[in-house]
């Protein structure tokens, strides 16, 4: 019987440390997405295609390539960017930060390429916007 | 006295008018554009190059090690006076970043372009240097490629406005053999006011 006594009071405190714990608090992470259109020009631009593709080089690695289409149903005046990214997660340089700017003509479809600035990208992220220039 | 307060009041007034001075984030800049090239076309340029030289796998080494490349003459064929460094060193630090290729220092048309190269040699048989940890003879790494390249300006009136077309060509030759093997061409065209100045 006391060892039924001893086993309870085990749960008991066990119990109680356990309540006592700090909670840790919950991430909430976005997950990231590969394209992402501002909802300024998301009404007058369809990113029809977005291909990925891994270009083999001459010394045996490879570099991660995108190509993305972009149709108008106006004359629309973006900028594109995209951000580059290892296997960590972690973003690559590239030369600038800079966004692009492109016109794309009404009902008119324009391919864009990017290729990545090392071998260690694995994943991007294209990003669209309306032309900021004023 | 009285005379001096209506100067310093106009002055007062005019100061905290006049526009303050700001950082800008190259990632967000919404500035206006100018005819003349800004910071903005020499990224452009260089990312267009770099990225078009690192997919054409003209620096990959089928030998796995990194290329050492030379700068050559860039030429500055605009009406502005502008160091083309500007260009080179971004396109520079991409390829250095991208681990295919290194440039050297010690190599350039117009001498190296870090002296030191020579003068920490001048250091040899120096009686006040410990010589364990002076360069020795051949170390210096030569050149397996030289980029070379011109930006060129020409200018357009089209009515009441002008175009500036800027032209950056880049060229890598393999120096083994003098052949170019990778060329590019990017044109920045910019249509403006008549008034602004392109120079």
């Amino acid at each position: 019987m006391s060892r039924m006594m001893q086993l309870a009071v085990l749960i008991l405190v066990t119990s109680l440390l356990g309540a006592c714990a700090p909670l840790q608090p919950e991430r909430e992470v976005v997950q990231r997405d590969d394209l992402r259109v501002d909802p300024e020009i998301g009404g007058f631009v369809t990113v029809t295609e977005l291909l990925e593709k891994r270009i083999d080089m001459p010394g045996g690695g490879d570099l991660l390539k995108i190509q993305f289409a972009v149709q108008a149903y106006q004359d629309t005046l973006m900028e594109w960017a995209v951000t580059w990214f290892d296997a960590e997660g972690m973003v690559v340089p590239g030369v600038g930060e800079g966004y692009r700017p492109a016109r794309v003509l009404p009902n008119q479809t324009r391919f864009f390429t990017a290729t990545a600035p090392h071998e260690k990208v694995v994943s991007y992220q294209l990003h669209l916007r309306e032309d900021r220039e004023p | 006295m009285n005379k001096w307060v209506p100067v310093v009041l106009c002055s007062t007034l005019l100061a905290a008018c006049a526009t303050p001075t700001r950082y800008i984030d190259p990632a967000a800049d919404d500035g206006e554009v100018t005819m003349t090239m800004d910071y903005r076309d020499f990224e452009r340029a260089a990312d267009a190059a770099l990225q078009d030289l690192l997919s054409s796998g003209a620096v990959d080494n089928p030998g796995g090690d990194r290329y050492v490349m030379a700068v050559s003459r860039i030429v500055n064929d605009t009406m502005q006076r502008i160091d083309t460094d500007q260009l080179v060193k971004k396109i520079r630090v991409g390829l250095l970043r991208s681990g295919k290729v290194i440039t050297t220092t010690a190599v350039g048309v117009d001498g190296a372009e870090d002296a030191m190269n020579e003068t920490a040699r001048e250091l040899r048989n120096s009686e006040e240097f410990d010589q364990s940890g002076v360069q020795k003879k051949g170390t210096l790494k030569a050149p397996d490629l030289s980029l070379s390249g011109k930006i060129i300006q020409r200018n357009h009136k089209v009515k009441d406005e002008q175009q500036v077309e800027y032209y950056f060509q880049l060229s890598l030759t393999d120096l083994q053999n003098g052949l170019a093997i990778w060329e590019n061409e990017t044109p920045i065209i910019k249509r403006g006011s008549d008034k602004g100045v392109a120079w």
